[in-house]
Formats: structure tokens, C-alpha cells, sequence
């Protein structure tokens, strides 16, 4: 059996990556290249890079800097950051990129799923659906980095996007994001109950624990994190890590 | 041009280009090396006196505070055996370390290991890397042969910020004597002045210095008084063997090769730049001091130096590594590497001031008044 995937998520500000909490106060965590290099050199399964500004900004990917990230990477390296059209869909694929994540262009634009999918393979068109909980706990899908409310429920979204040719969902809870307080389990279940292709679970985990719970109760293919690989201790200190294939057997 | 010679006793030559021997063909910095080991070095029952005062005067200053001291963690030899060494003396220590960028897997790995087993607590400064990308590419266009230096100011200031945040009055550093006292001023000069790195970045750096650590010329005099920075490892019997047996062994801790090689840049640094550039073996110096040190024999050092810094294929890597990261073209990295050598006194510094007659005639009574608060 093939050990579940555990991928480091990394949030690309500017130049910089940082780390937020519930996508807010964004913590400088250093150079891209040199921090995608370790994660490289410790041989992690794969990795997810969002630029978190490009949408909210109206731009595209920074191609120069992907560029720059991709050559140290020689591991699957998913992007996800104002990809609006097959022509950014493209240049990413040229420059190394091997899946590319899509969020408030599957919304608005769910035929460019479609285009990546024909062009590139599903398994290349990842969809990541943000998603926080009303004021009635019922769960609702944002865009443009959690700003913007789009009144879709994550379960019929996420249908819809297996659909159009999506090869792969990121269910992403706002509410747990940076908070290490464990994954939304159930919505990750919801979820992944209702579509056939793997479901990775991202927000919220603070130890292997809940990587392995998600993995369980929560039926994800895969899990996502990014406060586990990037600090270390109680003052969060900024250090990247990654457990040993050891440690990864031992929990999952 | 001066005819080569090489010191009889260690491993230091005329690259030093201000060296100088006695009569016996004996360089400065074996006398230097003497003198600091009568000076500082205390062995056997008085080493452990002044080793348990030290201790007891640390736990007494830091009574009622979270943390009794603070030590900078690099994952490196020498910072991680003070980690060690302070948490088996049952003080309390914050471990800082200053990411600049450049980062291997090693040293993180390293860090991760030693600090959750001895179980420290981490706190990290991470250098804004477009501003401090732009102080390196200033440094190496200045064609000094000190490119480290911001790195070590930045440490010694965050080390000396958390201490005044926290209230803690002792700061402990890896620096010492045995293995690290044959370092040429010529080729690393004024890593405490900020004139020097801010008068060079304005000349060569190309944005605004915003939030790099630093301190003036005041916070150092004012933190030599109110803090205590000491060289711990001059306080025990420290040796490298003996120090990289106790890491690997009890602390999971990996060898990286040569001296600092735990960061790339250093490695680059140290293993390209100063040997093709400026013609300054690193090595030199640090194997000098562990020949006095008795770690090893001079036929033994002049052996090591035959070998390259690193293997040529991994400098090549790094070439184009850090090029990249500082956005230098192969072009602009072979102007850097042909531009004419400068030194610390080329550009406008604290030195330059402390040279002054006026200065230098004050010196003495500073210097009194300051020991009235040791
Ligand atoms: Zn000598």
C-alpha cells in the first residue's frame, strides 16, 4: 500500500513566504529558493505553493520567481495564485510546475478546469476550495484568499469541479488555518465522501496526530500543512522541518 | 611584494599580508594564541571553580525570569556544544538563531535535533531577505575580503536585543580561544562597526536599510556595560574531537565538512570566493589554532591543506546557487570576482574615527571607567 501523501504548503507574499493565521497576520518566514531548496533535500512527497497576493492584487504568477523556485525542486511541485488562463497554464507546465491549484478562477471561470485538464491530464488540475463556517455553522466557500463570499456550499462545489475534469480538491478550513488545533475533520469527510478523486485536507494541523486523524476519520488521500514544517516550538521560532520516512511510517 | 614565508610553529603564511615573525621564524598569532590561553584559559580544580561561580552568578541574575541566559544556535560545532554544554550546567537558555538565507538542510536539521532533545526553546530572526540579498551584493561589489560581516553584526545584535527584551543579562557565544584565535584582522575587519556596513551599503547597495539588526556605537559601549557576553567554551576543556564525538553521539547531530560549511553562503565564501579572489585559505587559520591547541600535528594541517576547500563540482553548484539568489548574471559575478581588492579601510568606519588623536588619547580613562562596571 502506498503511504497517504503529507505536503508542506507553503504561502508565497510578495517575494517572500510567510505564514498566516486563519488567513490573517502573515508571518515572514524567508527567501522561497532557499526554504523550497531544504524542504527538496528532505525529500518531502511533494509540495504546494500558493502566492496568496496575486488574486487580491488583479495579477498573475510571478514566472521569474517560479522559475527560480522550480530549479532547486526535484520534487512535484504544485502552484496555485492567479492562474486565469491556459496560457498561465502553460508557461507553469513549461517552467516545472506539475499541478496547477485553482480557487477563485474555478469559480469564475470553471471551463479553464476543463481546458487543463484536456491539455495537461486531470491529474494536473487541482482545485483548492477555501472554506469557512457561517454564522449558523454551515460551511461556505470563499475566494480571493478568503475575502470574498461566494454562497457556494464546499460539497456541491467540489462535485461540480470532479465534473468539469478536476483530477484533485484541496479542502482548506479559514477558520483552522495556522490555529494548530487539528483539521476540520468533518468537513474534510463531507467532502470526500461525495467525490471519487483524492481529497487532500489543509488547515489546522499541529502534530503527526492529526495528519493521521484527517487520514482516518476523515477519508483525505492526503494531508497539507504548513505551522508543523515551518516553526518549532512554543515561541514558533521559524525553522523548517519535515519527519524522517520513519517517523511518517510510524503515524500513517 | 614580500617573499613568502610560513610560521614554523603553525600553518599561517605571508597571505596574512600583515603578518609578522619573531626570531625563531614564530608568527604573531602563536603569541597572540599564547597569551589569550594564559589570559583566559583556567584549568583543572581553578577551571572548575570559575566555572561553578559562573554558573551560580547566571542562576542568581535570571532568579524569577522565564529564561537565565540566551545563545545563538547556528548548527554549527561550536554554538551547538554550548547548547549542550549549558543545558548539563542546569541553566535556563533561549536559543536564538539568525536566518539569513542561506540555510542548508544540515544546519536546520541540526538545530531541529539538538534543540527538542536538550529541549530549548527557539525563537528565530529571519533577516529580510530582498534587503539583505541587497547588503551581500554591496559587500561582494565593495571587493572587501569580509562579506560575513553583516551576517556576524546581525547576530551579535539580535543576541544583544532579546537579552535587553527579556532582562537577561548574560548572553553566551560559541567564540573561543583553542580553536579560532589565528584569524587575521586583515581579512575580517569592524564585524561590530555599522558606519562600515552602512557607509558601504550606501555606496554599493541599491534600497533603503530598513530592518536590518543592528547597533551603533553607543548600544555597544552601553551592552559591554549592562550585559555579559562570555566565550563559555574557554570555561571547559573544549576540544573539536571531543566536542563531535559528544554531538553525534548523545544529540543526533550530523557533520556538514569544514568550519561554518552549515551555511552555503559561508561555504561559498570561504571555499571559493576567499581562496580565488583575495588568495586567503580559511582553513589556515582555524587549523593554526588547533595545532597550538595540540588537536593536531603541523604535518598533519599542512596535509589537509592540500586538499581542496571543497570538492570542485560542489563549488560549481554553489556558483551558480548563489548567483541566483543574488540575481548576479555569470557576467556580473566575473566583474565582481576581477574587480581590484579593497579592504576595511577603504570606506568610511568607526575605525577611522577611533584613529583619531583626540580619540586615541581618551582611551585609556574610557577604558577605566568601563572596568568600574565589569
Ligand atoms: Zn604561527
Amino acid at each position: 500500500m502506498i503511504r497517504p501523501r503529507v505536503i508542506p504548503a507553503l504561502l508565497l507574499r510578495g517575494q517572500g513566504l510567510v505564514k498566516t493565521v486563519k488567513f490573517k497576520e502573515p508571518k515572514y518566514l524567508g527567501d522561497p529558493i532557499n526554504i523550497v531548496r531544504i524542504f527538496n533535500d528532505k525529500e518531502v512527497d511533494e509540495l504546494v505553493l500558493l502566492d496568496i497576493t496575486a488574486t487580491p492584487e488583479n495579477r498573475g504568477p510571478q514566472f521569474d520567481l517560479l522559475k527560480n523556485i522550480t530549479s532547486e525542486a526535484f520534487i512535484p511541485l504544485a502552484y496555485g495564485g492567479g492562474i486565469r488562463s491556459m496560457n498561465d497554464v502553460r508557461k507553469l507546465l513549461s517552467i516545472g510546475i506539475e499541478k496547477l491549484i485553482m480557487n477563485t478562477s474555478a469559480v469564475e471561470n470553471p471551463s479553464l478546469i476543463r481546458e487543463t485538464a484536456d491539455h495537461a491530464g486531470s491529474q494536473a488540475a487541482v482545485v483548492s476550495i477555501d472554506v469557512k463556517k457561517g454564522l449558523l455553522g454551515k460551511y461556505e466557500v470563499f475566494t480571493h484568499c478568503g475575502q470574498k463570499k461566494t454562497w457556494l456550499d464546499p460539497v456541491k462545489h467540489a462535485v461540480e469541479m470532479e465534473k468539469m475534469g478536476a483530477g484533485e480538491i484541496i479542502i482548506n478550513s479559514i477558520d483552522r488555518d495556522g490555529t494548530m488545533q487539528g483539521y476540520d475533520v468533518e468537513l474534510v469527510r463531507k467532502v470526500a465522501d461525495s467525490v471519487q478523486v483524492p481529497v487532500v485536507a489543509c488547515g489546522g494541523a499541529g502534530n503527526l496526530f492529526d495528519v493521521s486523524e484527517v487520514i482516518k476519520q476523515g477519508h483525505a488521500s492526503a494531508a497539507a500543512a504548513g505551522s508543523i514544517f515551518v516553526f518549532q516550538g512554543p515561541l514558533r521560532g521559524v525553522l523548517i522541518s519535515y519527519p524522517t520516512p520513519k517517523e511518517l511510517k510510524e503515524f500513517i | 611584494m614580500t617573499e613568502y614565508r610560513m610560521c614554523k610553529r603553525c600553518v599561517m603564511d605571508t597571505s596574512d599580508p600583515e603578518i609578522t615573525f619573531d626570531k625563531n621564524g614564530v608568527c604573531n598569532h602563536c603569541h597572540t594564541y599564547d597569551r589569550l590561553v594564559r589570559e583566559h584559559i583556567v584549568d583543572g580544580e581553578a577551571g572548575r571553580q570559575r566555572l561553578e561561580k559562573l554558573v551560580a552568578d547566571i542562576k542568581r541574575a535570571g532568579q524569577g525570569k522565564q529564561y537565565d541566559c540566551v545563545i545563538g544556535v547556528s548548527g554549527g560545532v561550536d554554538s551547538t556544544y554550548v547548547a549542550y554544554l549549558v543545558k548539563k550546567l542546569g541553566l535556563r537558555p533561549l536559543a536564538l538563531h539568525l536566518d539569513n538565507g542561506w540555510d542548508s538542510e544540515l544546519a536546520v536539521k541540526n538545530i531541529e535535533e539538538t534543540l527538542k532533545r536538550l529541549e530549548i526553546d527557539l525563537y528565530t530572526e529571519v533577516l529580510d531577505w530582498e534587503e539583505f540579498r541587497d547588503i551581500q551584493s554591496a559587500f561582494l561589489k565593495a571587493s572587501t575580503p569580509d562579506s560575513e560581516i553583516p551576517t556576524d553584526h546581525a547576530i551579535v545584535a539580535i543576541l544583544g536585543n532579546m537579552a535587553a527584551k527579556l532582562g537577561v543579562k548574560y548572553i553566551l557565544i560559541g567564540n573561543n580561544v583553542r580553536t579560532e584565535t589565528h584569524l587575521p584582522s586583515a581579512w575580517s575587519e569592524g564585524h561590530f562597526d555599522w558606519k562600515y556596513i552602512r557607509e558601504l551599503h550606501k555606496r554599493f547597495g541599491t534600497r533603503p536599510l530598513k530592518t536590518f539588526p543592528h547597533f551603533g556605537f553607543f548600544t555597544y559601549y552601553m551592552r559591554m556595560i549592562t550585559q555579559k557576553r562570555i566565550a563559555i567554551l574557554d570555561y571547559v576543556h573544549y576540544t573539536k574531537k571531543e566536542a563531535l564525538r559528544v554531538l553525534q553521539e548523545e544529540l543526533g547531530w550530523r557533520y556538514y565538512g569544514g568550519k561554518h560549511y552549515e551555511s552555503i553562503y559561508t561555504r561559498f565564501y570561504q571555499g571559493y570566493i576567499l581562496p580565488v579572489k583575495f588568495g586567503y585559505d580559511k582553513r589556515r587559520c582555524h587549523l593554526s589554532s588547533l595545532i597550538c591547541s595540540g588537536e593536531m600535528t603541523r604535518e598533519q594541517a599542512l596535509e589537509e591543506l592540500e586538499i581542496p576547500t571543497y570538492s570542485p563540482s560542489m563549488q560549481e553548484e554553489d556558483r551558480e546557487y548563489v548567483a541566483k539568489k543574488l540575481g548576479f548574471s555569470d557576467e556580473e559575478f566575473n566583474t565582481v570576482m576581477n574587480a581590484p581588492k579593497r579592504s576595511y579601510w577603504d570606506y568610511p568606519s568607526y575605525g577611522h574615527f577611533m584613529e583619531q588623536p583626540i580619540i586615541q588619547a581618551m582611551i585609556p580613562s574610557v577604558k577605566k571607567v568601563m572596568a568600574l562596571f565589569q
